[in-house]
């Protein structure tokens, strides 16, 4: 089932075209990765989605309805998002941020009953952040507090889920474990994801399908086996690597003028 | 540990049951001796008034009901704006209220006997007449509320989200009112002058007509309430304006009322009262610090806080150099430093500095 649809989209600010006739559609229950050099339209990509930015010309649709007839509160109960590492102003605790998840659900309500709880509880327990539910966000790690965001965007209940680099502060160990929950949302709770990400090589490993953008409008959209290939990826980015396969996926190392191992 | 309406309305009304204590308790203080057994006596006859009756019923019961108006409104103005700001540094004043009050009442003393001044104040008597407010009032609401309103056009057109633009319009429009108010009070002279130092150093001034104490409190709760709606929406927008509409709240209509309900109430305050500082910078952070970030039971409880502090304060700036009154701004400061001080410390594991 096509859950999104993206038809000849473009955008860019003022004079700068960032992504231009951009078509493909997503299918319900798929794990994608956003790759791209900076600043070639990933984090765009994903507000448009969102519906925080209106395309200029195209429509996204998200189940057939054009994402920006929405309205905010119907927009949150089909997309939640994470973002990059992330503190708040006042010292929130995990459930009182995990809980704010509900609002577009309660918005007429100024309490929470026990449905909400129970989703939240719930999302608690399957991101394992239930041990710490009552301590505020700024006493966490940083591995911790991304698998807060990761609960909450759970307890908002919504089919798709977007990130935005959510592990781009975290050491490799808490990345893995990012990686692994985010699949077992996809395969226990038939999420679909869309994750942006600059790290090609779990990429590979997790997901189903890679849109790669290039910083001349330009996109490559398939399996990561077939769009990853060490020729794209060192045109699109400008560096030159080792690409190698380890038992059945691919990996690819970048490498510098200065690398021990360097290119040449 | 989720909030209960049981729990809200069992905090708010131990809270309130404080404040009434403290406002009981404060009557009672003052340079003149007034007792229960006095005041009950009535007003007196025709030749013989009871002295202690009308300083009971003209000055301390409006006086301490207008401290906790003001109070009230100046730490929930408080929590609101550090909450739409996500900053922990603004105050009530932070958007121009104080410069635009400031600068209206300012001009009500300066113009009060010209011509024109006297026939636009005749057009406008009805207000004066149906709020109880002095014209030095209204002009300083107006003030207010018009500088309000222009800090919130010049910080949309940074961008309509942004809440560093909203922040730099409000600091530029206050340093640019305060140029203004300088100039004019340079040109003032001494006998007009006083009056509006007073009313720049923060000063209860008594009520000459009680209806204004009854609209004004009317208005402040109303606001509060408002803001209390609010509660949920104020706690998603402290994780700033992009997760706020992926979490599904209106972040334009939210702000926007927050704003508009903080500014009122905060005009209100300063209309009656002039520059109070320092209750709606500390109160929100001493309130936070002990009952936690959430805004459904912050903005009740620092209403309430707010209000008995300064009740406290003015207490306090009317015996200190009794008869004389000491204007209650200095009081405000002088006492609420230390005390945050210590709150600071004891509860500093409480605290998060978080980045924005």
């Amino acid at each position: 089932m096509r859950l999104i649809e993206f038809d000849k989209v473009s955008f860019g600010y003022e004079q700068v075209p960032i992504l231009k006739d951009l078509t493909l559609s997503v299918q319900a229950n798929s794990f994608w990765a956003i790759i791209g050099p900076n600043g070639s339209g990933k984090s765009t990509f994903l507000s448009l989605l969102s519906g925080h930015i209106k395309p200029q010309q195209g429509t996204v649709c998200v189940d057939q309805q054009m994402i920006t007839a929405m309205n905010t509160a119907q927009r949150a109960q089909k997309i939640s998002l994470v973002r990059q590492e992330f503190i708040p102003v006042f010292g929130y605790s995990v459930f009182q941020t995990v809980m704010m998840a509900r609002y577009a659900r309660q918005s007429k309500r100024l309490f929470e009953n026990a449905a909400d709880r129970e989703a939240v509880r719930a999302a608690l327990e399957a991101t394992d952040t239930l041990t710490f539910a009552e301590r505020p966000l700024g006493h966490l790690s940083g591995g911790e507090r991304q698998r807060v965001f990761i609960a909450r965007a759970l307890a908002q209940e919504t089919p798709i889920l977007l990130l935005d680099e959510p592990t781009s502060h975290l050491d490799l160990k808490h990345q893995i474990k990012i990686f692994d929950l985010l699949k077992q949302m996809q395969t226990q709770q038939g999420k679909t994801i869309l994750l942006v990400t600059h790290d090609i090589n779990l990429a590979v490993q997790y997901c189903d399908r890679v849109l790669l953008l290039g910083s001349d409008e330009t996109f490559f959209e398939g399996p990561p086996e077939q769009i990853l290939d060490s020729g794209r990826i060192e045109s699109i980015f400008g560096v030159q690597g080792y690409q190698g396969r380890i038992q059945k996926e691919k990996f690819f190392v970048p490498l510098g003028k200065f690398s021990k191992d360097r290119p040449g | 540990m989720t909030l209960t309406p049981q729990k809200l309305v069992l905090r708010s009304i131990l809270a309130g049951v404080v404040l009434l204590g403290v406002m009981a308790a404060c009557v009672w203080i003052g340079s003149q001796d007034v007792s229960l057994a006095d005041v009950l006596k009535g007003p007196g006859g025709e030749g013989s008034p009871n002295i202690q009756y009308i300083i009971f019923m003209q000055e301390r019961l409006p006086r301490i009901c207008l401290a906790a108006i003001v109070g009230a409104a100046l730490a929930c103005a408080g929590v609101v704006f550090q909450a739409i700001l996500r900053n922990p540094l603004a105050d009530p004043y932070i958007l121009g209220v104080s410069s635009g009050a400031g600068l209206g009442s300012i001009v009500a003393v300066l113009f009060s006997g010209t011509v024109i001044y006297g026939r636009i104040a005749g057009h406008f008597g009805w207000i004066a007449e149906a709020t109880g407010m002095s014209s030095l009032m209204i002009m300083a609401f107006v003030g207010a509320m018009l500088t309000v309103w222009l800090v919130w056009v010049i910080g949309r057109v940074t961008g309509r989200t942004h809440v560093t633009g909203l922040l730099l319009a409000g600091v530029v429009v206050n340093a640019f009112f305060s140029a203004l108010i300088m100039f004019l009070l340079s040109i003032a002279r001494a006998r007009q002058l006083q009056s509006t130092m007073f009313w720049l150093m923060g000063h209860m001034m008594l009520p000459e007509n009680p209806l204004m104490v009854w609209f004004s409190g009317g208005v402040v709760l109303l606001g509060i309430l408002c803001l209390l709606m609010l509660g949920n929406s104020l706690n998603i927008l402290s994780f700033g304006s992009d997760d706020a509409q992926s979490l599904g709240v209106p972040v334009k209509r939210t702000c926007f009322l927050a704003f508009a309900c903080a500014a009122l109430i905060t005009s209100v305050a300063v209309s009656l009262s002039g520059l109070i500082g320092f209750v709606g910078l500390i109160v929100p952070h001493a309130v936070r610090l002990v009952v936690g970030p959430d805004h459904r039971l912050l903005i009740p409880l620092s209403a309430i806080a707010g209000a008995a502090f300064l009740v406290v304060a003015d207490t306090i700036a009317r015996v200190v150099i009794a008869p004389a009154i000491l204007p209650v701004g200095v009081i405000t400061a002088l006492v609420g430093g230390p005390f945050f001080l210590i709150l600071l410390i004891r509860y500093t594991k409480n605290i998060q500095w978080g980045s924005t």
